[in-house]
């Protein structure tokens, strides 16, 4: 019973606590405006290219800017109880891992949710697009799955950010290779042969490609398949920082690393 | 002439501190880098010039990030050093003293721009063949001084706010947008020109463009230098009443 | 013979707002009709403890903030009126680790004060390299700031202070935080700032450098000046009197307070030194009181008594205790 407290009641305290972009000087310009610029950006520059359909441009950017949250707030999350000297005390507590740091992933993912639900809504309002009344549902379900499988990624970044000093960089490069990847703004016929080998195992990839045939008119059952894939790729890195985490954690016993700054 | 030496050499000191921060300069050359790349892979399918118009604009990118991220806590910054008491205290006019910085995070953001236009050489074969050399290299000093200018705007005008650092990304996705650098401003709405017509760094990329493969004509540098002339100068209006402010009320916390 | 700095009932009250339902305004005074004036080539002290208001004082007198009423002028010039005039005139050095450049080296930062000073171009060179002299930084100034120990930096501030040999220069607590080597050459520096010509005002929490440093001290307590004259004029305050040190271990709060109230004790102030707490007792000379304090001092653990004569520091505790009990 206590694992379930602390996944969810201490989850959200920690969030609150460390994770202060809840101010609404930072949320809106963050959260609320940057994503709709950065759709109008790239629908804008899809029209002068005469490249993809608008729709194209406001399913990918919505997708992929929920890594702000997800991977942004993950990294911070770990990163700032180790500035704030609190990790120590944390992790020398009896609480089960698991619970501690998946708990702390899920008011992430309801931040990640939230942030490309909106981008989504008011971007495709601003720019005209047409989504069928049938797949709301569907799309709901796949930005969550999005948004959860860019926590696990978050997680792994958070781990990595134990050792790295500048993790703002680090995040800002994982921002990038999303954008640039994942089939987000390229098409991954369009990529080269490697990169789109890549995208394949990286999150978003599946669930973009998902979330532009639902709203195509494609039925959930057709991008089932894709939806898996996804949750599996996210779940993987989830897995892989979570590993790391505890990893790390054991070696600054040993070597006392966890500390520094 | 003394005000112009205080300007030359803070400029060239502050560039100097901005170089010597290691996290400034990589994300200031990589960031704009991925959006230079989409914006490659887009334009590879049209002609050769549509992919240098990509390749100038995208260059110019990194110019606005370098400055609008952190113009904004420019002040804050210098007070945090302890320095901001300092450069009020002495005799040389504040507005003076306070443009260089901004003027150097422009001047950091050459570096962004050299790296993509070279990324978008090596990798996508783009070549850069300036029609204009020097209405190129003029327009290109203009961009980054109108920009510069346009961030002590922001600096002296975030001032009060703690988290000035937010509002100045909020507006980095904006002029990128609006100001016709990946994107022609032909596209947009009619509301939309007036407002692009008011900014800057649209006369700046107008003129780089103009430099590299125009007809050569020296009114967008003009028109450019013009409105960042403009910038500077409400910048000092405002930043005198602020400084009265500050001293009368105590509301800057100087120290 | 005017004087080069004159202060007549200098005033300053900052507003603050608290409460988060209901905002209230508080106004503070925190310099509260403040008088003094400098003549030329004095070395004068403003001597204070910690929120008396010296900061504040200096910093109406460089330029930084207007006073809520009263006048202030600096060679003449009004502070409000000709701040740009004085701010050519004057050199502050505050103490501490910021205001400086980090990632600039030390020769770059004196380079672009020098120019924000408007020393001309043709004299910074040698300007900045015989300053560099006097503080004894000759050879290092080439190195980033950032790896400057507190004892350096605090020599470049005043190498800094004074690139456009200023006539007059502020000093707000410049040996804080030093180590006592260092604190030791930064004083000799600043009493040579008088011998040649130049008049100083210094403002510090150390007793014993106002009375090393400076031909005249005020001291300052709540906004308000509570004494003024030469060291030897304020020693004289507290002339007549003894002072008993007690030496303590675990002593009460309570204890202390009757102590106090004491018959014939003027004032007593706690002193920490390791362990102990030794008390300052002060009274009228000639009463032999050392009895009864100790008499009332029963169950308390005592070391050390010993009496002795009044210093500056216990002038000034006698002056700072009086403000607090009116």
């Amino acid at each position: 019973m206590s694992s379930v407290r602390i996944f969810f009641i201490g989850g959200a305290i920690a969030y609150r606590g460390l994770f202060n972009w809840l101010s609404p000087w930072i949320f809106v310009p963050t959260f609320l405006v940057a994503p709709v610029f950065q759709i109008l950006l790239f629908v804008y520059i899809g029209r002068s290219a005469h490249a993809q359909s608008d729709e194209f441009y406001v399913v990918g950017n919505a997708l992929q800017y929920a890594s702000i949250p997800c991977v942004f707030a993950m990294s911070n999350t770990i990163a700032g109880e180790r500035f704030q000297k609190t990790l120590g005390y944390i992790l020398a507590t009896p609480a089960g891992r698991l619970p501690l740091f998946l708990g702390r992933s899920l008011p992430v993912i309801a931040n990640g949710v939230f942030v490309s639900a909106f981008a989504f809504v008011v971007g495709g309002l601003i720019v005209g697009i047409h989504v069928p009344g049938s797949a709301v549902g569907s799309l709901g379900l796949v930005i969550v799955v999005c948004a959860a499988s860019c926590t696990g990624l978050g997680l792994l970044s958070a781990a990595l950010g134990l050792r790295v000093r500048e993790t703002a960089t680090l995040n800002n490069i994982v921002f990038g290779l999303l954008l640039v990847f994942c089939g987000t703004n390229v098409p991954l016929r369009e990529l080269p042969g490697w990169m789109s080998f890549l995208s394949q195992g990286m999150p978003l990839t599946h669930g973009i490609e998902a979330a532009r045939k639902l709203a195509t008119g494609h039925s959930l059952g057709s991008v089932g398949g894709l939806i898996g894939a996804e949750l599996l790729v996210g779940a993987s890195y989830g897995v892989a920082g979570y590993v790391l985490l505890r990893f790390m954690e054991v070696q600054s016993r040993r070597l006392a690393t966890l500390e520094t700054q | 002439m003394r005000n112009l030496r205080v300007l030359l050499l803070g400029w060239a000191l502050h560039f100097k501190m901005l170089s010597r921060s290691s996290f400034n300069s990589v994300l200031a050359i990589l960031y704009p880098g991925f959006f230079a790349t989409v914006a490659f892979f887009l334009y590879r399918e049209g002609s050769p010039h549509a992919l240098l118009y990509a390749s100038l604009g995208a260059s110019v990118m990194g110019i606005w990030g370098a400055t609008s991220t952190s113009a904004g806590a420019a002040l804050q910054r210098e007070r945090w050093h302890g320095t901001l008491e300092l450069l009020v205290a002495s005799p040389a006019p504040f507005s003076l003293v306070m443009l260089p910085v901004t003027l150097a995070m422009s001047t950091i953001g050459l570096y962004s721009m050299a790296a993509t236009l070279l990324w978008g050489r090596l990798a996508f074969g783009i070549s850069l063949h300036v029609a204009h050399p020097l209405l190129f290299g003029l327009a290109v000093v203009a961009t980054v001084m109108s920009i510069g200018m346009a961030g002590f705007l922001l600096a002296v005008t975030f001032v009060r706010y703690r988290t000035a650092w937010a509002l100045g990304n909020l507006l980095e996705y904006p002029v990128w947008l609006v100001c016709g650098f990946l994107v022609p401003i032909s596209l947009f709405p009619g509301w939309v020109r007036p407002i692009s017509w008011l900014l800057a760094p649209t006369w700046g990329m107008r003129a780089i463009r103009e430099g590299a493969t125009g007809s050569g004509s020296y009114v967008d540098v003009a028109v450019c230098a013009a409105i960042g002339a403009g910038y500077a100068i409400i910048g000092a209006l405002v930043v005198g009443r602020l400084l009265q402010a500050a001293r009368e009320r105590a509301t800057l916390a100087l120290t | 013979m005017t004087s080069v700095v004159e202060v007549r009932d200098l005033r300053r009250t900052y507003r603050t707002s608290t409460g988060i339902i209901r905002r209230r305004s508080i106004e503070i005074e925190a310099v509260r009709g403040v008088s003094f004036e400098i003549a030329q080539g004095e070395l004068f002290g403003l001597l204070g403890p910690n929120g008396a208001g010296k900061t504040t004082t200096i910093k109406m007198l460089i330029t930084l903030l207007i006073p809520t009423s009263g006048t202030a002028r600096v060679l003449g010039l009004d502070v409000v009126k000709d701040a740009q005039e004085v701010r050519k005139r004057i050199g502050y050095v505050f103490g501490g680790e910021r205001g400086l450049y980090e990632r600039l080296s030390a020769y770059d930062n004196l380079r672009y004060f020098a120019e924000l000073y408007a020393v001309p171009p043709r004299e910074q060179k040698q300007r900045i390299a015989s300053l560099l002299d006097l503080v004894g930084l000759t050879g290092r100034e080439k190195e980033r700031v950032e790896g400057y120990s507190r004892g350096m930096r605090q020599r470049l501030h005043i190498a800094r202070g004074l690139l456009h040999d200023p006539p007059v220069v502020f000093l707000d607590e410049p040996t804080i935080g030093v180590d006592p080597v260092g604190a030791r050459e930064l004083r000799a520096t600043i009493a040579s700032l008088t011998q040649a010509g130049k008049t100083v005002l210094l403002t510090t929490h150390y007793m014993f450098e106002a009375d090393s440093l400076c031909s005249r001290i005020a001291v300052i307590n709540k906004g308000q000046i509570v004494a003024e004259g030469t060291p030897s004029d304020l020693k004289s305050i507290v002339a007549d009197r003894t002072v008993v040190e007690i030496e303590t271990f675990g002593i009460a709060e309570e204890t202390i307070d009757r102590l106090r109230k004491a018959p014939g004790v003027t004032s007593i102030a706690v002193e920490e030194r390791d362990q102990a707490q030794v008390l300052l007792v002060q009274s009228a000379k000639g009463l032999e009181l050392t009895q009864t304090l100790l008499a009332m001092l029963d169950g308390t653990t005592v070391g050390r008594v010993a009496a002795r004569e009044p210093t500056l520091e216990d002038a000034y505790v006698a002056l700072v205790d009086s403000v607090e009990d009116a």
